[in-house]
């Protein structure tokens, strides 16, 4: 399985976090697809902690974060 | 005595009251994040503290910047900090600068500095303070707020800034919609980072992004890395 962690307005409407079967997505852009969200909606992707500029592969045990704009201060 | 509950602390005593009272922390940005920041270090009786922002205070401030009230609409944030944090503890050196900071400035501005505190509202100068911070070495306190959620995170030579996780890339919509209270939690957090960091007590936030969520209550930590394409750190090696 792979987990997708949603972080701060990517909760509204999917909660917390979301398990996905990795035989169904072959990368991250069919994740992000899924979940109707655009890449450039995103700030932050990372596939376990590291931070990955376009699609990568993944694979059973991977964790996804995703986390959209944060910078109001 | 006016630091008598926190000289009661083991991890402060006497010995740190004298370290926070030796040191020189620069706040970036007065407003949401800059109100609960100054506020704090001022009371912790921080020695020196360098307040950076060049705007006016606007009526739209109001809801999250307590450190400006309606009597100060059209002033000078800094001026209006200054009177506020000057009266709440008079032994702390203030150092209030109407200035932009940006990538010609940044390094001039806070250098001397043993630790900085972003607080300002985008990210295009949240890499420009990153940038500075780790040619100079010095660390980087970064929180950031939308509506209910925000993040806070240590940033250091040798741990990953935002730009390692591509946030430098991001275009964001202004303006960002912010609960006040949003950012006295995150500025909270960051005053409390910036403490443990000159003290040198506890884990700081390096390499852990610390997310909040005032909708479900809750916080939650993201491990990053450095990343070997990060402009910033590359920038560094390459001087090294």
């Amino acid at each position: 399985m792979i987990e997708v962690r949603f972080f701060a307005t990517f909760r509204e409407g999917r909660g917390k976090s979301s398990l996905l079967e990795e035989k169904d997505y072959e990368n991250t852009g069919k994740i992000l697809e899924h979940f109707h969200i655009l890449r450039e909606e995103v700030a932050i992707l990372l596939l376990n902690g590291v931070y990955i500029a376009s699609d990568a592969p993944v694979k059973d045990g991977d964790v996804v974060a995703l986390f959209p704009p944060v910078g109001g201060g | 005595m006016k630091y008598e509950r926190q000289l009661l602390m083991p991890q402060i005593g006497q010995e740190g009251q004298k370290k926070l009272e030796q040191s020189t922390v620069t706040v970036i940005g007065s407003g949401g994040l800059g109100s609960p920041v100054l506020t704090y270090l001022t009371c912790a009786g921080i020695g020196t503290i360098r307040i950076f922002d060049c705007d006016v205070v606007s009526e739209s401030n109001l809801n999250r910047q307590f450190l400006h009230n309606t009597k100060d609409v059209d002033k000078l944030k800094i001026r209006s900090a200054e009177e506020k944090l000057s009266v709440l503890n008079p032994d702390v050196n203030l150092i209030a600068i109407n200035k932009r900071l940006d990538k010609d400035n940044a390094e001039d501005c806070i250098k001397g500095s043993d630790v900085v505190v972003d607080c300002v509202d985008n990210i295009a100068t949240r890499i420009t303070v990153a940038r500075a911070c780790i040619k100079l070495n010095i660390p980087l306190v970064e929180g950031g707020v939308s509506g209910f959620y925000g993040y806070v995170i240590d940033i250091g030579r040798n741990y990953p800034c935002l730009s390692c996780m591509g946030y430098d890339k991001v275009i964001q919509k202004t303006p960002v919609p912010i609960l006040g209270v949003t950012a006295g939690v995150i500025g909270c957090m960051q005053a409390n980072e910036c403490i443990k960091l000159l003290l040198g007590i506890g884990d700081p936030l390096y390499g852990r992004m610390l997310t909040y969520d005032g909708l479900s209550a809750s916080w939650e930590e993201i491990h990053v890395e450095k990343s070997e394409s990060c402009p910033i750190h590359k920038y560094k090696i390459k001087k090294q």
